[in-house]
């Protein structure tokens, strides 16, 4: 059987192996957490959320795709159409491609690569480019102005993201993600670095568009913003991506701050879990304060949107980014690689 | 032998793309094909053993800089085939110093010829045995060190003279004051009347604070709005 | 490493962030306070200069050696000067705003980087950020359309010229393998090996270097910059980025491309023929004072070249004290310059001189001084400028670049004989309005360096020596 795998063939079908292993969780979890946010948000608006549907609602996801790909796919006249469509399929890959390097366990991802933080932060920073294509190319007013709400918010928020992934590097002193969970066997970098933890989960929540910052949407001011043009299941395809995209931001939260798959402490009976169950709660845990956010602040004014970026985040950013270096030096705990 | 057809399937593709940037009628497109010449320009430093490089191509060039200029490109209203009208008028012109230009050049790189001792001369270029990220970082901020914080000046001084040249504060705009916000108190804002039953509140009115007298006469140059022809007559 | 070396450079660069937070932070208009403190970094660096040592540093990218010390006292000199000339001239226009001299102290850490190099690249980078700080600074005055064309067509250009210097040097890289001077010049030891190609690089590097001091044919940008830009950066521009952009040439063309002198010699001498008959000739028609200077200028530039083409330690010893003297002359003219207002506002007709004899006789006199200096009329100090080029050329047996160069002095001496006529023998309009003091001190200062230079003519020459055996040795 080793030998089988070894060969060009046996690789590609492990390969194939792999990443479905990823990818058909990664979609089921998509699929429930739009009914967990509908759920949640009921809870919290006193409602009861969708429960028609099969057991508390539970086959909703699927009525809703059901539906979904019923619908006619719309192309407006004045469409580029080859860039209309590709689109929401450069949101949706960009969302899946992004899990390749994931550790979900020790060694436990696709691509084990040594410049993983890099990776991710790379297709992570292509995301606006499925929203500004999505705009340009339906032709209409409103998605070209999600469009380019999008492209400045998003683009704003990477530089402070760019800023704290360098100070978890700082103290790691690696860019592979395995490493990176590994130097938190001690203490989880939330705790060292807890004002970059809160920078990071604001800004992903900017770079996700998701409320409070979801303004490329908008859909009190610009109807849908850059998706307005869009049905069925090019539509999907973007709803798919958003959540996609959340589950990669709760991940990169987890992998650089929560300690990804390690049991906290360390100790028993924490340590009874195996490594990707702690990942998945962790994981969970975050989606939900994503929704949660929804679920309790307003929504921000453009012009607030971008002073919280670059007067409050960036400069707050740049400033822990030499403390941490400054501390580790002072202190000798640079690490050596 | 997969390296070796990823290598021409990625150069094929740069060189496609890139031609195709110069050539595409609609310029959005021509930003898209610049996006897929960064992005195989990558594939091309991944095949190198270039990791970092490749992903901070992308990380910049594809998602930064490009997205700036399709923000801009977007926006404008470019009509090309008004921009190409001279085209045909300069075009010989234009083939001639590029031929003229073509011929000294090769007639340099025809005779080109390595100074024999160049490999001894060659700085330390690549520290051995480490992976290439610390040798970049070796390289740019222990040996280089100089040459980066002068870059940074560079960058610093073309940013003041953007604001410089840019720049106007728009007196009449009412910026949101965060700390006068929180600062507000009730007692600031609002006014507790007794009404009398019938009776009307007259002395009390709604206030709201106006923002700073928006004067021409603050700004004594050009009145604000790009009139730069008005004041160079004064000033002659 | 010896990273002390770059003390001046480094505290410089911090000041003039430190005073561009302070301009931030500070509601208010602050011009004239950011021009003070301004003036008080780079005195600082200057006090540092003299308490830093010599040698190398960064890896053989930086070099402080007497030559260089030279020069950067020069530049602090002319930086200071331009921040002084530019106060009262900035606030009267309306654009005082602190980041102007910010942009100054920016391009003075430039200059002093360009002179202190001893590697490619850090010679593009201090070039690049002396002229990106010189571009904004032409265009500085925004809401006028002539500054704003003079930033825009000085921009356009030197992005061409630095388009060529770095197309010379990575032909020259190409060719080393190296961009360390001294490796550079050790591989260029024997002449006989070197390819065209190289030879290509080192003209193209000539090329880009020439588009800076404003040498014909790379000179065509200089009067339209001169007249459009603000008057005291037009006062900057001619003083301490001429000195760093002379002396890079200088160390650049005698330091690697030493060994091929025989090759390069020519094209300057060539530049130099050209530069001194424009100068003098383009200068004749001009009604416009900043144009004048702006020729003027070319013309100067093409009397230090001499001083290169001979190739000697007495040539650039010429070209040293040329620098030294001119930047003040230059400064000097242009607080006259500055002072001409009238009514509120400046102007720059050579006509409106006219009659300055009787109504502001110590103006005239100072004009006057800087005039026949500029003309080389001994004992001031552009006769010993001239004097000191024209003995390198001599003594190098390069008769006709030293005759042609006194024919041209003779036809310069027209144009500037003809100003001092105009002020004295004209009759014309009211005097000029009162002028700020700065002026009048920046001037009267200039006016006594340029008047008494041969009193304390020998220590500047021994110094200028000194930093010439440096650079050859």
């Amino acid at each position: 059987m080793t030998e089988f795998l070894a060969t060009p063939i046996g690789t590609l079908i492990l390969l194939v192996l792999e990443t479905l292993a990823i990818l058909v969780p990664l979609l089921v979890f998509v699929a429930y957490a739009t009914w967990a946010e509908r759920k949640v948000l009921g809870a919290m608006h006193l409602r009861k959320g969708p429960n028609v549907v099969g057991l508390f609602g539970l086959l909703q996801p699927f009525a809703d795709a059901l539906k979904m790909l019923m619908k006619e796919t719309i192309i407006p006249a004045g469409a580029n159409r080859a860039l209309f469509l590709l689109a929401p399929v450069i949101t949706f890959v960009l969302a899946m491609i992004a899990w390749a390097v994931v550790p979900v366990n020790d060694g436990w991802a696709v691509a084990k690569i040594n410049v993983g933080v890099l990776y991710l932060f790379a297709i992570s920073s292509l995301g606006v480019y499925g929203v500004i294509i999505a705009g340009w190319a339906s032709n209409s007013k409103y998605a070209f102005l999600g469009a380019m709400r999008s492209a400045a918010q998003m683009v704003s928020y990477e530089v402070s993201i760019g800023f704290v992934m360098v100070s978890v590097l700082l103290c790691v002193g690696s860019l592979n993600l395995n490493d990176i969970v590994l130097a938190q066997r001690h203490v989880w970098f939330v705790i060292p670095l807890l004002p970059m933890f809160l920078v990071f989960f604001i800004s992903g929540l900017a770079e996700t568009n998701r409320s409070p910052f979801d303004l490329p949407e908008g859909e009190s001011e610009i109807v849908a913003g850059f998706f307005v043009e869009y049905s069925s299941l090019a539509f999907g395809l973007f709803f798919l991506g958003e959540y996609a995209n959340m589950f990669l931001m709760s991940a990169m939260t987890t992998i650089l701050f929560l300690g990804g798959w390690l049991a906290p402490f360390g100790v028993e009976p924490f340590t009874w879990l195996p490594g990707p169950i702690w990942f998945l709660l962790k994981v969970f845990a975050c989606m939900f304060v994503f929704i949660w956010v929804r679920g309790t602040l307003p929504r921000y004014r453009y012009d607030q949107l971008m002073r919280l970026g670059w007067k409050v985040f960036l400069p707050l950013s740049l400033f822990w980014l030499v403390l941490t270096a400054g501390v580790l030096m002072a202190t000798g705990w640079v690490p050596r690689t | 032998m997969i390296a070796t057809a990823a290598f021409y399937v990625f150069a094929a593709v740069l060189l496609g793309s890139a031609a195709l940037v110069v050539s595409a009628r609609n310029p959005v497109h021509s930003v898209l094909f610049l996006i897929l010449a960064f992005f195989n320009a990558a594939g091309l430093f991944l095949l190198a053993g270039a990791e970092f490089l490749a992903m901070i191509l992308v990380i910049v060039y594809v998602g930064a800089v490009a997205v700036l200029f399709l923000f801009v490109v977007m926006m404008l209203d470019i009509d090309f085939t008004r921009m190409r009208e001279g085209i045909q008028r300069y075009a010989p012109v234009g083939a001639t110093v590029g031929v003229i230009l073509l011929v000294e050049l090769a007639s340099v790189f025809g005779s080109w010829q390595l100074l024999p001792q160049s490999a001894s001369l060659r700085g330390a270029v690549a520290p051995g045995a480490v992976s290439n990220t610390a040798a970049l970082g070796d390289l740019l901020y222990t040996h280089n060190v100089l040459l980066f914080q002068l870059a940074g000046l560079v960058l610093l001084v073309a940013m003041i003279g953007a604001i410089v040249l840019t720049l106007r504060a728009r007196k009449a705009s009412r910026r949101q004051d965060i700390s006068r916000q929180v600062a507000q108190r009730v007692e600031d804002t609002l006014v507790l009347v007794k009404v009398g039953l019938g009776a009307a509140v007259t002395e009390a009115e709604f206030q709201r604070p106006l923002p700073e007298p928006a004067v021409a006469a603050a700004e004594p140059h050009g009145g604000g709005h790009g009139h730069g022809g008005t004041h160079a007559a004064e000033v002659r | 490493m010896n990273w002390t070396l770059a003390l001046p450079e480094i505290a410089l660069a911090v000041s003039g962030m430190a005073i561009l937070l302070f301009g931030v932070l500070r509601k208010e208009e602050s011009g004239f306070l950011a021009s003070m403190l301004a003036i008080g970094a780079l005195l600082l660096a200057g006090v540092l200069m003299t308490a830093t040592g010599a040698g190398h540093a960064y890896d053989g990218q930086f070099v402080v050696d007497p030559f260089s010390v030279a020069l950067k006292l020069l530049i602090l000199a002319g930086a200071i000067l331009g921040v002084a000339l530019s106060v009262d001239y900035n606030r009267a226009e309306g654009i005082g705003r602190f980041e102007f001299p910010v942009l100054i102290v920016m391009a003075t850490v430039g200059m002093m980087v360009m002179v202190s190099a001893a590697n490619l690249m850090t010679l593009y980078l201090g070039l690049e950020l002396q002229s990106l700080s010189i571009y904004v600074l032409a265009a500085f005055a925004r809401e006028n359309l002539r500054s704003a064309e003079a930033g825009l067509k000085y921009f356009v250009l030197g992005a061409l010229a630095s388009g060529l210097l770095l197309y010379g040097m990575t032909l020259v890289y190409g060719f080393t393998g190296t961009m360390d001077f001294a490796r550079i010049a050790t591989g260029l030891a024997d002449p006989m090996q070197v390819s065209a190609g190289l030879i290509v690089g080192v003209v193209f590097i000539l090329a880009g270097l020439a588009f800076k001091i404003s040498a014909v044919p790379f000179h065509m940008w200089t009067p339209d910059v001169y007249e459009g830009a603000p008057t005291p950066v037009t006062a900057f521009l001619s003083t301490a980025p001429k000195v760093a952009a002379m002396g890079l040439l200088l160390r650049v063309m005698i330091g690697p491309f030493g060994h091929l002198l025989a090759q390069w010699q020519g094209l300057v001498v060539l530049v130099s023929i050209a530069s001194m008959l424009l100068g003098a000739l383009g200068a004749i028609g001009q009604r416009n004072i900043k144009r004048l200077m702006a020729y003027s200028s070319i013309g100067h530039m093409g009397y230090a070249l001499i001083g290169l083409a001979a190739g000697t330690v007495s040539g650039v010893r010429g070209v040293l004290v040329y620098l030294a003297v001119y930047i003040f002359m230059s400064a000097g003219a242009f607080a006259v310059i500055l002072a001409m207002r009238r009514g509120g506002r400046a102007v720059e007709g050579i006509a409106d001189l006219a009659g300055l004899g009787r109504s502001d006789p110590a103006l005239a006199m100072l004009m006057s001084v800087f005039m026949f200096s500029m003309a080389g009329i001994p004992p001031l100090s552009g006769f010993f400028g001239k004097l000191y080029v024209f003995l390198a050329a001599v003594q190098s047996g390069m008769w006709t670049l030293a005759i042609i160069g006194v024919l041209t002095s003779v036809v310069g001496a027209y144009y500037y004989v003809r100003i001092i006529k105009v002020m004295y023998f004209d009759a014309g309009e009211t005097g000029f309005a009162v002028r700020p003091a700065t002026l009048s001190i920046v001037a009267a200062g200039s006016g006594l360096v340029t008047l008494l230079f041969a009193l304390f003519a020998a220590p500047v020459v021994a110094m200028a020596e000194a930093a010439a055996r440096a650079l050859l040795g």
